[in-house]
């Protein structure tokens, strides 16, 4: 501990005196934040809550290391290389604009950096693992004024990107995961017995495949490097949503929606639908909506709003995964909908703040 | 009556923080000097009737007006006056008198006409008693008398609330207030003022953890068609007028205005206890029990202390002084900062809390697992550790982010607005008539969204900027409430600054 400090404070003297070295004064005064919290006192309220923003971003990471560390069992280690390629580049653009604009690093970017490599597929090569996750904080957040104040969810908008942008790339890449002793842990990547395959949705859209759920569950099946373990996420989202740091409205809402829905479609087109069951255990459902979805900058702040949202989610999600060209129906129904979120919040204070009414 | 358990939408429950004050009582020595706020409680600052060199004996009436909304002061020690000037009293010049002791006994000069069979004495007399005594001047808005003590007439009232829920983080002992006979002193209190105001509902409402008491008031009180027992969950802020208006009767409160202008008349049990002893005993509102709480005191009790007392001589033995201390009257939420110790003690005071000031910064703050920490969320081992005391400090705990709009102070909001909203139209500049559509004149500054906002946000602070501004522009809370209720008092109550 006193060695980190003395160490900081040297740098910042060194910093301090460099007219080059001074501009990344950001950097040290996050590390000294992240280091040491903080000695500012309250003035009224005299007492205020332990919880801050800090704490509140690690307990997602925390809700995320279940199903990373699975992950990594899956696919390999390289998992553990995208993830520091994620942080890296991301951290890069995000230390950048903090420079540009004299202003403190925010812990946000913690979130986005894992989760972002979650969502791609376990063969993405690692240049386009940099370009989506810089795309993705720079249009995705950067632009509309940084953390608090950015539309989209910046990990889908780096997705999005890398889809339409890399389509084979992102579309070819399945591999079966390991299911053998250690797996991933002592293995880089599946190169030797690799199997391409396709992800259960693609199975069941050209084949009429359905796979089995404890094979859905556990992570035996193709998919995206974070959404196959699908036992860990739902623990994972539980203990957000216990620890009260998610809102379990939408969450509800959505997954209610996907499971109900696609009764009422598959007595009309059961060879496009699905059964609800398997709809909420394939793809990145379940990843979207407890981690992604959820993200309150990007979701409604009002408990009506957050219904409404869950259920549209719910139906754009199973319209675009059964009925459109794509099988990305969450990611592209999240970021619709993450458009939509002013407007819902509108029309929900517009209906509750009715002029006229003692309240 | 007994009725089923109450409570409200969104609010906090602080539960168990070290250093509660133990139901013990101390009487503190008698006060070799004492400073008297001529401005205590409700009512307008008085003139004083004494002078420098003028003899007191405690108990005399030091101050009095008929004339104007306000309550007899009364000298609180034997002695002589050294003193009359004006001095800063929480932000407010106030004029004091200064008394010096000469006399320590502990007699106080009873009021004429007291009796213990109180059935026997006239209305004009027990509202003469009460007005005498001083203790029409507590809480809110008072005790109403024919002596203008209040702002409406006793008649008036419909409602009556006796509240001892207890919903801060540190509150004063009901067990130590409601224990033996003080019990059946309450409630005889309670029928003192049901019989001045006769044509009003009693409405008790108790903590619901402290089952034993509502038992045996619920015993006590099965005859009395007129009064009803509630209890409350210990939620903050469901001590406050604003919010046991609308769980005890359902009626929505006139934000901005007082309970006393629909008719209801909030009292807490000190208040009661007070006018037993005024009209039974004869006792001027001259002594008050103090609740001394919090981590930063050597041991946490209760002591009874004349009112004028200097806060020194009630802190200086009792403070622990190895690390800085900050020292806060009522309530760590919304109380005053109590920087200057040689202030007077006056008839408001119910509570001092001292927590540790901690400025020193902590290796990895955030990563602790939080044993005695408290939270909103779960999200620290205190949330599943119910029974470890918590421990309180006025660090930040972080720093300011801007928001990420998580609903931690919409969910905990007793008075359902939107504080982060608010906040935003504030610091945007955008002040018209959507925030003040949006409630912002609803906010009772409970501090709470303050409290529980993870990016440190001074939400209250930045709402009453915002109210201000809004008031600057011309609207005003009037127009919020005006058309809605029909207010009563509304003259006298613009005589009276709000406390």
């Amino acid at each position: 501990m006193r060695f980190i400090k003395n160490t900081l404070d040297k740098v910042k003297i060194i910093a301090g005196n460099n007219k080059y070295l001074k501009t990344f004064k950001p950097v040290l005064n996050a590390m000294d934040e992240f280091f040491f919290g903080t000695d500012k006192v309250t003035t009224l309220p005299h007492i205020v809550d332990n919880m801050d923003i800090k704490r509140l971003m690690s307990l997602v990471i925390i809700a995320l290391l279940p199903v990373t560390i699975a992950s990594i069992y899956f696919w390999g280690l390289r998992v553990l290389l995208v993830i520091m390629v994620s942080y890296a580049f991301g951290g890069l653009i995000e230390v950048c604009f903090a420079v540009f604009r004299k202003k403190e690093i925010h812990e946000g970017f913690l979130v986005t950096g894992l989760i972002f490599p979650l969502i791609l597929p376990p063969g993405v090569p690692l240049w386009v693992v940099a370009v989506g996750v810089m795309f993705g904080v720079m249009f995705g957040k950067e632009v509309f004024g940084g953390t608090g104040r950015n539309i989209f969810n910046p990990a889908i908008v780096g997705r999005v990107f890398l889809t339409i942008a890399f389509p084979k790339i992102m579309t070819m890449n399945w591999q079966m995961p390991f299911n053998k002793g250690l797996g991933g842990f002592i293995h880089f990547q599946n190169t030797v017995d690799a199997v391409t395959t396709a992800t259960p949705l693609v199975l069941f859209k050209n084949q009429g495949i359905v796979t089995s759920y404890s094979n859905l569950m556990f992570g035996q099946s193709a998919g995206c490097i974070g959404e196959t373990f699908r036992v860990g996420i739902i623990a994972g989202g539980l203990f957000l949503i216990v620890m009260r740091i998610v809102d379990w409205r939408l969450p509800l809402a959505y997954l209610a929606t996907v499971f109900v829905f696609p009764y009422l479609s598959n007595h009309l087109i059961h060879t496009q639908f699905a059964l609800g069951g398997f709809q909420l255990f394939s793809g990145g459902l379940l990843l979207g909506a407890f981690f992604m979805a959820t993200d309150p900058v990007t979701s409604p702040f009002t408990k009506p709003g957050r219904w409404i949202s869950g259920a549209l989610l719910g139906i754009l999600t199973l319209l675009i995964r059964n009925l459109s060209g794509y099988m990305e129906g969450v990611m592209f129904s999240i970021l619709l909908i993450n458009a939509f979120t002013p407007l819902i919040d509108t029309a929900v204070l517009k209906a509750r703040y009715k002029k006229g009414r003692p309240r | 009556m007994l009725k089923p358990a109450r409570t409200f939408r969104g609010g906090y429950r602080f539960k168990n923080f070290n250093g509660q004050a133990r139901p013990v009582i101390v009487e503190n020595h008698m006060p070799v000097l004492v400073t008297i706020p001529l401005k205590q409680g409700f009512g307008a600052e008085l003139k004083s009737l004494v002078k420098k060199g003028d003899a007191v004996f405690a108990g005399q009436i030091i101050a009095r007006d008929d004339n104007v909304v306000s309550s007899p002061i009364h000298s609180s020690v034997n002695g002589v006056v050294e003193e009359v000037r004006r001095m800063n009293y929480f932000k407010r010049q106030t004029a004091m008198v200064i008394i010096r002791t000469n006399n320590a006994s502990r007699e106080i000069l009873r009021i004429e006409g007291c009796s213990l069979d109180w059935a026997r004495l006239s209305n004009e007399k027990i509202e003469e008693l009460i007005y005498l005594s001083g203790v029409s001047s507590l809480d809110r808005e008072g005790i109403p008398t024919r002596f203008k003590s209040s702002i409406i007439p006793p008649e008036e009232v419909k409602h009556l609330i006796v509240h001892g829920v207890g919903s801060e983080p540190y509150n004063i002992s009901l067990d130590l207030l409601l224990k033996d006979k003080n019990l059946l002193n309450f409630l005889e209190g309670v029928k003192i003022l049901k019989r001045i105001m006769p044509n009003s509902k009693v409405h008790l409402s108790l903590n619901a953890k402290k089952r034993s008491i509502i038992e045996q008031v619920a015993k006590l009180t099965s005859q009395l068609e007129w009064l009803d027992t509630y209890p409350l969950e210990p939620k903050y802020p469901q001590g406050y007028d604003e919010i046991l208006v609308p769980t005890i009767l359902n009626q929505n409160f006139p934000y901005g205005y007082s309970a006393a202008n629909i008719g209801v008349v909030i009292l807490n049990i000190q208040a009661v206890l007070g006018v037993y002893e005024a009209v039974c005993n004869g006792k001027p509102f001259i002594e008050r029990v103090i609740a001394i709480c919090g981590p930063s005191i050597k041991d946490n009790i209760h002591v009874k202390v004349r009112v004028g007392t200097p806060l020194k001589d009630i802190l200086a033995e009792r403070i622990k002084i190895e690390m800085p201390v900050r020292v806060v009257m009522n309530s760590l939420l919304t109380g005053f900062q109590l920087n200057d110790i040689s202030l007077p003690v006056d008839r408001t005071f119910s509570h001092i809390v001292a927590i540790p000031e901690k400025k020193e910064r902590e290796f990895l703050s955030f990563m602790r697992p939080g044993k005695t920490r408290d939270s909103y969320t779960r999200a620290f081992l205190a949330g599943i550790l119910p029974w470890i005391k918590r421990a309180p400090d006025t660090n930040k705990h972080g720093e300011e982010r801007p928001c990420i709009s998580c609903g931690f102070c919409e969910r905990a909001c007793p008075v359902k607005i939107i504080p982060h909203l608010l906040a935003k139209h504030v610091q945007r500049n955008l002040i018209d008539e959507t925030i003040m559509n949006y409630g912002i004149f609803n906010c009772i500054e409970c501090g709470l969204c303050s409290y529980v906002c993870p990016s440190k946000i001074s939400l209250m602070k930045i709402i009453k900027e915002g109210q201000d501004k809004l008031t600057m522009q011309g609207c005003d809370s009037t127009q919020c409430i005006l058309p809605y209720f029909n207010l009563k008092g509304i003259e006298e109550y613009r005589g009276v600054t709000k406390l």
